[in-house]
């Protein structure tokens, strides 16, 4: 028998889609669209505050292609009604050697729509053990 | 000095206060999830303190290292702490394995509590 998804996975995956969809098939230039005025992304360790700032540092990443290939992604909701999004997977840019990547985002309601707030990307930076 | 903003300094003390009592007693972490908490542990979810609690107790291994290397926050529009902490960790005799485990802090009744908190193992190699 086949379980009702919860509202927020069913929102949640659906924003994934799109920003992922968006990140790896266009210049990246309409992807401020999907944060709030006041969204606050941190990339690597460097803070970007407001819609415009994020826009401009995601449209000015210095790769022609990239590809992510999503491995996993939870979703919950919040207290204040928001839903919290972990997404983790690899990630390919131009010729080079695949990375792993994970990534947080907090989404939240406005009139007709759900915004991205807050958002955290990191490139996983530890060896597995063999 | 440079001033670390309010939300980071709350962020730290937590993320080194959660990993604290991680590896020195799980029964303890019950101090910092209420019973609307949630935890994705590894893809599965748990619903409030005491089963939150309960599945961090019933790890089975006796002995955790965490190891943070990375750590971002940031606050929300309704005045929560979100964190992202990226690292290592040893369990057992076990060799080394990655994390990367995500928190949302609410302040009720003067106190920062975790109410959401996601947990994986970084599962792919880097470079």
């Amino acid at each position: 028998m086949a379980c009702a998804k919860e509202i927020w996975q069913t929102i949640g995956e659906g924003f994934v889609q799109e920003y992922y969809h968006q990140f790896d098939t266009t210049s990246r230039t309409t992807l401020g669209d999907l944060y709030s005025a006041d969204a606050c992304l941190t990339w690597e360790g460097a803070v970007f505050a407001g819609k415009k700032d994020i826009s401009e540092k995601l449209a000015s990443l210095p790769f022609k292609t990239i590809k992510h290939i999503i491995t996993g992604q939870d979703f919950q909701p919040t207290l204040d009604s928001c839903i919290f999004i972990m997404v983790f997977g690899q990630l390919k840019v131009d010729d080079e050697q695949p990375m792993a990547f994970h990534q947080v985002f907090m989404l939240k309601s406005q009139p007709g729509t759900w915004v991205c707030t807050n958002d955290m990307f990191r490139l996983g930076i530890h060896n597995l053990s063999v | 000095m440079v001033d670390q903003p309010l939300w980071e300094q709350i962020g730290s003390s937590f993320v080194q206060h959660y990993y604290h009592l991680f590896d020195s007693d799980r029964s303890q972490l019950g101090t910092i999830y209420i019973d609307e908490s949630c935890l994705t542990w590894e893809g599965q979810q748990f619903q409030g303190k005491k089963a939150i609690v309960g599945k961090l107790i019933s790890l089975p291994f006796p002995k955790i290292v965490h190891s943070i290397t990375v750590q971002d926050h940031q606050p929300t529009p309704d005045c929560n702490i979100l964190s992202m902490v990226v690292g290592q960790l040893k369990v057992d005799d076990d060799p080394v394995m990655g994390f990367h485990q995500s928190f949302l802090l609410k302040n009720i009744n003067s106190a920062w509590v975790c109410t959401n908190d996601m947990f994986r193992l970084a599962i792919h190699n880097f470079g």
